[in-house]
């Protein structure tokens, strides 16, 4: 069994982690950029390293101090958390050549799951129904144009690595392939270093719907419902929740079989997301595998009442799933809400500063997971998540009431937060009648921005 | 708020299985992990292997032992290897010499310190000698010097090009006057190499110094250096304590032997390949004998290049029609409303900073132009581009005075006007020309040569005589376009051509109009005047026979025009190409012994 753990993340997730770890008498070692050093993961951890200056190319992103930092420390055990070096092949290499246990699956997965073109073929010999795209890497627009036309209008181009809207582009039509196909290469190119981009037809109006599953090193797989993570601005999640409303009992049923098969198809070890486009008339496409721990994980959580990390942690120390797949069942609703460091108003842009005040909500079905307090400094130099607030109740309605409630409690000071913004999007009708999809925020922004001012 | 108050966690987990655990304790395996050596941050190895031996934190280049070099450069599995295991034995019978050689061959697997053999480059025959540092610092004793020595004896006699890669500290000392002597015998075995017309490129990589920087290393047709490689000869610390200075930053590293002429081109790791291959293919028929059967026709591979050329028909017609001049006649009535215009104006056209500068031509007419640095003396000239390029499918040397395309440009370029160095350039890479029999396209367009004291003290006259000397005798074809200002000396030093052509608004004299009304009536503003009488204009040019053919320009002449012009061009050199490459090179010297000797 693990018996030391370091945490190589910060912020909400470094906490979240290291609660676990208390709660399951293991000890934990924060790493921490200079910026960090009064952070609560820094603070709450029974040991903290010190792993460089803010930038996180110089602090979490260094592969070679985390590793230093775990032997002196005499972890024996890395939780990456999300984000980071959390899907990174090269880093699960290294800590597996240095007899170190990332909590995540294996170093091949990653890289498996990480090549977009090598995830899409995986699915593809699986059976796991994939959106029509390029089979090769197309490394040039006049390739990609051919490959477009056979494909179908409207497509999308992606980095082959990329993520988080990076190096992505839709073309509508022909005419427009090129300029996209470009500009989409160049940023892959800043961003990632690979010029390497795939094609695929692009899904008007979809839900963005994916599936939590367990694996352990024995070959069994479960999965453990979905959630909709339709509310999105620029390919970023802003309110997450399980289940969805657009999913009937058979439904769930397909594509948890079908999110499994992924997994097993993967060879994967650990928890991890499978992510499906949901089209109005329930086809399902594969788009990715998430190979770490989410952001969203909590109302997974909450309708199951199953811990995920701690589950990760036990099957990283070779142990078996405590839970068979019909021994899952799915009670009530949760929705997450995240909140941000940021000011909608001056086109999101990140808000960082000191917090001088705060009140975050509290009571029956409320959970917050946060890294702040009175007085802390939100750093400039990572993501502007500070908190996420999620409620749980018997069903949709409910869950969004109790959010509009303690919603309306968050009193930050100090900087500028998307409080308000969430609170009228929780507000909107479309919302409430869960007639939502990845465009909501694309449709309804401007409405969005005048009222919560 | 006091965070210092959390409790830490009660140990709970079991301490059980320690010693299972004992064995699976994590570590830091034994060469994971590295310390560049140039910027001391600890490294992962594999990143900096995958990377071409590059570090990711500096980008400093770590040295890259024989075999794995040529991994890197040859085709997969195409490498032979030729004369491993010769022994030199202890010549001066120096003390521990011959257990440290035993001991590096153990440590090493290397019998010693350079490998040679045969490979493929893209397909392409090579002889490969690779300097290994880890043995003896690549010391050129007598083994290295009799394995480079048959190396390139053999490429000699199977007339294969030679590729080296050096990297060395210099001679070896242990070996003392025989190490010496192996300078000689490279040296010599390369002359022999490059009296069969046959091609060597010489890579330098850090370090490159000593007895090899002053034989083997230097004698390239072709002469790389890796970014940031210390090349020299006296090593800089024997330097700075023979004078009791500090040297400057940077001194001796490759960029310096650029910017000081002595190599053709800094390469980064990652493009050496390729560029070793292009180089290759742009020397493709002085190897494999090819240039044997075409040499007495002037220029190689002419009757591949007859069938590249297509319309074969067209080239045939347009010999017919040469001295009727059909560029000029072609234009349409055009030309006679311009030729109305006066010289002075045309002056003032070809001096335009908006007209098309000879980097332009070269990109619009030529393919895979590799640019080439240096005249291997004092300094590379940046008012004279030279290099190797494709002209539709056949290699040929392209010179062009270089004028800027904008203000910053043409301060860099010095507006133009070569240097000694600019002209020493020229003529190296003419030279180079003669004896891979690659046709010469020089483009004129200078105000005149550098006019300076620094020009003076390196001889200017020199370098211009020199020029027009060597090039009357070249045994190679050689064209000349003026596209611009075609500034008296300096330009007939990139002038004296079988053929000279003009663009209709260059101009052509002995002076600028300027210096001309300044001598003749020592006033400097009856510039205009002056322009009238001098005949500079092209058309006044080609009545006289000083140039062959005029080319129409469209009435606002820039890049984006160019076209209209280079077209014209492209049809003229194939016809050029295809005319004087017919020639045998006594012809071609003679005729233009002829040509200028009736003027």
């Amino acid at each position: 069994m693990i018996k030391k753990v370091l945490v190589a993340n910060r912020g909400e997730i470094a906490v979240r982690i290291i609660r676990a770890c208390r709660e399951m008498g293991i000890e934990t070692v924060a790493v921490y950029s200079e910026a960090d050093a009064e952070a609560l993961h820094t603070k709450l951890a029974d040991e903290a390293v010190c792993i460089g200056p803010a930038p996180a190319a110089e602090s979490y992103l260094k592969m070679e101090r985390i590793i230093s930092a775990t032997i002196i420390s005499g972890a024996d055990a890395i939780h990456p958390g999300y984000g980071f070096l959390s899907e990174n092949s090269v880093f699960a290499r290294l800590c597996e050549k240095c007899n170190i246990t990332l909590i995540g699956p294996g170093s091949e997965v990653i890289a498996r799951m990480g090549d977009k073109q090598q995830a899409r073929n995986t699915m593809l010999e699986a059976g796991v129904p994939i959106v029509p795209g390029s089979t090769e890497p197309v490394m040039d627009a006049e390739t990609g144009k051919k490959e477009a036309a056979e494909i179908g209008y409207p497509v999308i181009i992606k980095a082959a690595l990329g993520g988080g809207g990076k190096g992505m582009r839709v073309a509508a039509r022909e005419e427009e392939f090129e300029q996209a196909f470009l500009t989409a290469q160049k940023e892959a190119e800043a961003a990632f270093a690979s010029r390497v981009m795939y094609l695929e037809h692009f899904i008007e109006h979809p839900r963005h719907i994916e599936f939590q599953v367990l694996a352990d090193s024995y070959g069994n797989v479960i999965h453990l419902g979905e959630r909709d993570c339709s509310i999105q601005r620029n390919h970023q999640k802003m309110i997450e929740e399980a289940p969805s409303a657009a999913l009937s009992e058979e439904l769930r049923e397909r594509m948890g079989n079908m999110a499994v098969a992924a997994a097993k198809a993967a060879g994967y070890v650990s928890a991890g997301t499978v992510e499906f486009l949901l089209e109005r008339d329930e086809h399902f496409y594969f788009m990715e595998m998430n190979t770490r721990i989410q952001v969203e994980h909590p109302v997974t959580e909450w309708v199951t009442g199953i811990d995920l990390v701690k589950e990760q942690i036990r099957i990283a120390s070779g142990k078996k799933l405590s839970y068979a797949q019909e021994e899952v069942k799915l009670t009530g609703h949760a929705i997450e809400c995240r909140i941000n460091a940021e000011n909608p108003a001056k086109g999101f842009r990140p808000s960082p500063g000191t917090i001088t005040d705060m009140y975050l909500p509290g009571g029956k079905g409320i959970r917050v997971d946060s890294a702040i307090y009175t007085g802390c400094e939100i750093p400039p130099y990572y993501d502007s998540m500070i908190a996420k607030l999620i409620v749980w109740a018997k069903n949709r309605k409910e869950a969004i009431r109790k959010l509009q409630s303690a919603l309306g409690e968050v009193i930050i000071e100090g900087i500028e937060t998307n409080v308000d913004y969430q609170y009228e999007l929780i507000n909107h009708p479309d919302f409430l009648a869960g007639n939502t999809d990845i465009t909501f925020i694309e449709q309804h922004q401007q409405e969005l921005l005048d009222t919560c001012e | 708020m006091k965070l210092d108050m959390f409790k830490k966690t009660k140990h709970t987990a079991s301490r059980k299985n320690d010693s299972i655990r004992g064995e699976k304790h994590p570590s830091v395996p034994r060469g994971l992990l590295r310390k560049c050596n140039k910027c001391g941050s600890a490294i992962i190895a594999e990143d900096a292997i995958a990377d071409y031996y590059i570090c990711p934190k500096c980008g400093g280049y770590f040295r890259v032992d024989a075999y794995s070099r040529i991994a890197r450069i040859a085709d997969e599995g195409s490498f032979e290897e030729w004369d491993n295991g010769l022994s030199s034995g202890n010549p001066m019978k120096f003390r521990g010499y011959e257990d440290k050689i035993k001991a590096l061959q153990e440590k090493t697997g290397l019998d010693e310190a350079v490998v040679t053999g045969e490979a493929r480059i893209d397909g392409r025959r090579v002889v490969l000698g690779v300097c290994d540092g880890r043995f003896m610092m690549a010391s050129m004793g007598e083994v290295v010097g009799e394995k480079i020595a048959r190396a390139v004896e053999r490429a000699t006699k199977e007339k294969l090009p030679v590729i080296l890669f050096a990297c060395s500290g210099g001679a070896r000392m242990q070996e003392g006057i025989v190490s010496l002597m192996q300078m000689a015998k490279t040296a010599a075995a390369l002359k022999r190499h490059s009296d069969e017309g046959l091609l060597y490129i010489s890579v330098l990589t850090d370090p490159t110094t000593g007895g090899v920087t002053a034989s083997f290393a230097m004698l390239g047709d072709i002469i790389l250096a890796e970014p940031k490689a210390l090349i020299g000869f006296a090593g800089p610390r024997v330097i700075e304590q023979t004078i009791g200075e500090k040297l400057p930053k940077g001194f001796q590293r490759a960029e310096f032997l650029l910017e000081h002429g002595f190599i053709d081109g800094i390469v980064e790791r990652d493009k050496l390949r390729g560029t070793l291959s292009t180089i290759l293919a742009l020397h493709e028929n002085a190897c494999n004998g090819g240039h044997r059967q075409t040499a007495d026709a002037g220029i190689a591979g002419a009757d591949s290049a007859a069938v590249q050329v297509d319309e074969g028909a067209g080239i045939k017609e347009m010999n017919c029609e040469r001295t009727d001049h059909p560029v000029f006649a072609d234009l349409h009535g055009e030309i006679h409303v311009s030729g109305r215009m006066e010289a002075w104006e045309r002056v003032q056209l070809s001096r335009r900073n908006d007209r098309p500068v000879g980097s332009d031509y070269i990109s619009a007419l030529f393919d895979d132009f590799m640019e080439l640095h240096g005249d291997r003396c004092f300094a590379d000239d940046k008012a004279v581009i030279g290099g190797i390029a494709f002209f539709h499918g056949r290699p040929v040397t392209v010179i062009a005075q270089a004028k800027g395309s904008n203000t910053k440009e043409n301060i860099e370029r010095h507006f133009g006007m070569p240097s000694p160095e600019g002209y020493r350039k020229a003529l190296r890479l003419m030279k180079q020309a003669e004896k891979f029999h690659r046709p010469v396209i020089c483009f004129v367009d200078t105000p005149g040569a550098f006019c300076g004291l620094e020009a003076e003290e390196r001889g200017q006259g020199e370098a211009i005589a020199r020029s027009i000397y060597e090039m009357s005798a070249l045994k190679t074809p050689i064209l000349s376009v003026v596209i611009g200002e075609g500034g008296s000396g300096g330009a007939l030093a990139m002038a004296t051509a079988d053929e000279v052509w003009m663009l209709e608004n260059a101009v052509y004299s002995i002076l600028s109009p300027e210096g001309f009304a300044s001598i003749l009536w020592k006033d400097s503003k009856r510039a205009k005047e002056a322009a009238a009488v001098m005949r500079l204009t092209a058309d006044e040019l080609k009545e006289q026979g000083i140039v062959e053919l005029v080319f129409a320009e469209p009435a606002f002449f820039t890049t984006e025009c160019l076209a209209e012009v280079t077209g014209q061009l492209d049809k003229e050199i194939r016809r050029f190409i295809e005319q004087y490459g017919s020639y045998s090179s006594e012809e071609l010297v003679k005729y233009r012994y002829e040509r200028f000797r009736k003027l």
